[in-house]
């Protein structure tokens, strides 16, 4: 009987647990996490930070789904240390687990920004449940909010104090927000969306420093241009730190995150990583990329269970990602790499319609869509077909796209 | 989709402001190609959603730019 073990019952962990139990129906599995509840909806949680969300919903597993399964569930147990030679995982209490076949899906932490008293009380990180609790409760009694991070995450917050009536200042350190993916002109729609919220982007900003009172809670955030920034909630969210630091000096390959192949194996036999933690091998790309989204590591997990399950590499990882945000009156959709370009096209359509295509070597490797997320589904074939498609970009600027305008395949 | 035209049942999408504490609740980034495709042609007024052939069952909540609530039609 095999014995696996893994580490994190996120999407990635627990999608993994699920697909072993269905492969393999007689082995052991464990799955070990340091958080006090099972597998729950991580990107559901910012609906409750925004008060939005009831608690019960956001659950996807209780306790009896991991019984039913006969799924070892370890909650709040942390992993301290592996041996890949002994096959064995150690935890914080000293117990020894061993295994046959280890899959690692600890994601990441958010990074704390590395200035004065960036963990005062009323200053957040936001990647838990736990989190989001916290949140809640803070920006409720808020008034004054400052937002740190102009990413994917750091929206967020700022749609938290616009949900929940703090007025918000978004500090951000370039001329716009998301400045790796969008340009001036679609930068500006997202801008018009927080300042609809009541969030006022301010750029070439950032934080110097944390003021904060004599018990501790923070009151301002003072940028490096010295400006002072009155705030009793901040929220910041400049990037993910991955939890490798149990992993300590074994010889795993490492490059800010997991190298993994295609079929979610490390260079260690018998050692698997999968989700936010990877960098793996995308086919599509032809190069090692990584990814920050649930569908993303959901899917991972899965072809982790599979190949770990049939012992060899029964299924390669394919996959486009999607990433949205709906804070506001018009969709976001980020896909597939939509920083790694060589080349880019884009257009504005409306006040709130753009769209950005990133080609690298002719070929569509992500992109953004504002307000018209129809070509989504046609611009992810084009990046699964790997078509040479750059030299046509004003096909796919079309405000309604058509591949049947494109010139034939074999005619390229 | 044989058994949906078979059956002809469709569902809607209803715009809600809150959410009960036992319904499903998914996330727009949760839905498979498929079900994405059919839930925004519904959204837009192209197409009913079939009531086969995704899994947003009735009373299930997505979360997109608003709430919508799946509805038997
Ligand atoms: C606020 C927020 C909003 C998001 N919004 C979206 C969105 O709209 N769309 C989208 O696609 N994605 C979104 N994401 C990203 C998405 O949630 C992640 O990509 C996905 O959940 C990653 O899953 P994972 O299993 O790889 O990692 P995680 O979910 O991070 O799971 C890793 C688990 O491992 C545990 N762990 C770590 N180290 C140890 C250890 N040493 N011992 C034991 N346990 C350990 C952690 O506590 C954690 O529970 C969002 C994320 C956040 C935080």
């Amino acid at each position: 009987m095999t014995e696996y073990v893994i580490i994190g019952d996120g999407i990635s962990g627990s999608s993994a647990a699920e697909t072993l139990r269905e492969e393999d129906p007689d082995s052991s599995i464990t799955v070990i996490t340091d958080e006090g509840e099972a597998l729950y909806n991580r990107i559901l949680i910012k609906e409750h930070a925004k008060g939005k969300l009831p608690e019960a919903p956001i659950s996807i597993h209780d306790e009896g789904w991991y019984e039913e399964r006969d799924i070892e569930l370890s909650l709040n147990t942390h992993v301290t240390g592996v041996d890949t030679d002994e096959k064995v995982v150690r935890t914080h209490e000293g117990e020894d687990v061993g295994y046959d076949k280890l899959l690692i899906a600890t994601g990441g932490t958010p990074t704390q920004l590395p200035v004065d008293d960036s963990d005062a009380e009323g200053i957040h990180h936001f990647w838990t449940f736990q989190d989001a609790r916290k949140i809640r409760e803070s920006a409720e009694a808020a008034d004054d909010g400052v937002v740190v991070g102009a990413g994917l995450l750091g929206i967020d917050f700022a749609a938290v104090c616009g949900a929940q009536g703090v007025e918000g200042k978004y500090l951000m350190r370039g001329d716009r927000w998301w400045r790796y993916a969008l340009s001036g002109q679609g930068a500006e729609i997202m801008h018009d969306g927080m300042r609809e919220v009541g969030v006022e982007p301010v750029f070439d900003s950032g934080v110097d420093h944390f003021e904060t009172d004599d018990d501790g809670r923070v009151v301002a955030a003072v940028d490096p241009n010295g400006e002072r920034y009155e705030c009793d909630f901040a929220g910041v969210a400049i990037g993910l730190t991955f939890n490798t630091e149990f992993l300590g000096d074994i010889d795993l390959e490492q490059d800010n995150g997991i190298v993994v192949d295609e079929y979610m194996q490390t260079n260690l036999e018998d050692v698997y990583a999968a989700g936010d933690i990877t960098q793996f091998y995308d086919v599509l790309l032809g190069e090692q990329a990584q990814n920050g989204s649930w569908g993303s590591a959901k899917e991972q997990g899965r072809i982790a269970g599979v190949n770990m399950a049939a012992d060899g590499e029964a299924e390669a990882f394919e996959w486009v990602s999607s990433y949205s945000i709906t804070h506001f009156d018009f969709p976001f959709l980020s896909f597939g790499h939509p920083t790694l370009g060589d080349e880019y096209a884009e257009r504005k359509y409306s006040d709130t319609e753009w769209r950005r295509i990133a080609f690298k070597d002719g070929k569509v490797v992500g992109g953004v869509l504002i307000g018209d997320l129809a070509p989504q589904s046609k611009l992810k074939q084009l990046m699964r077909e790997q078509r040479d498609v750059a030299d046509q970009k004003e096909v796919l600027l079309e405000e309604t796209v058509d591949l049947d305008d494109l010139a034939p395949p074999q005619e390229q | 989709m044989a058994t949906t035209t078979s059956t002809g049942r469709t569902l809607t999408l209803r715009r809600v402001d809150s959410v009960a504490a036992d319904a499903t609740v998914r996330h727009i980034d949760q839905l498979d190609e498929n079900a994405l495709e059919l839930f925004y042609a519904a959204l837009e007024g192209a197409r009913p959603l079939p009531a086969t052939g995704t899994d947003l069952e009735p009373g299930t909540v997505v979360v997109a730019t608003e709430y919508y609530r799946v509805e038997a039609a």
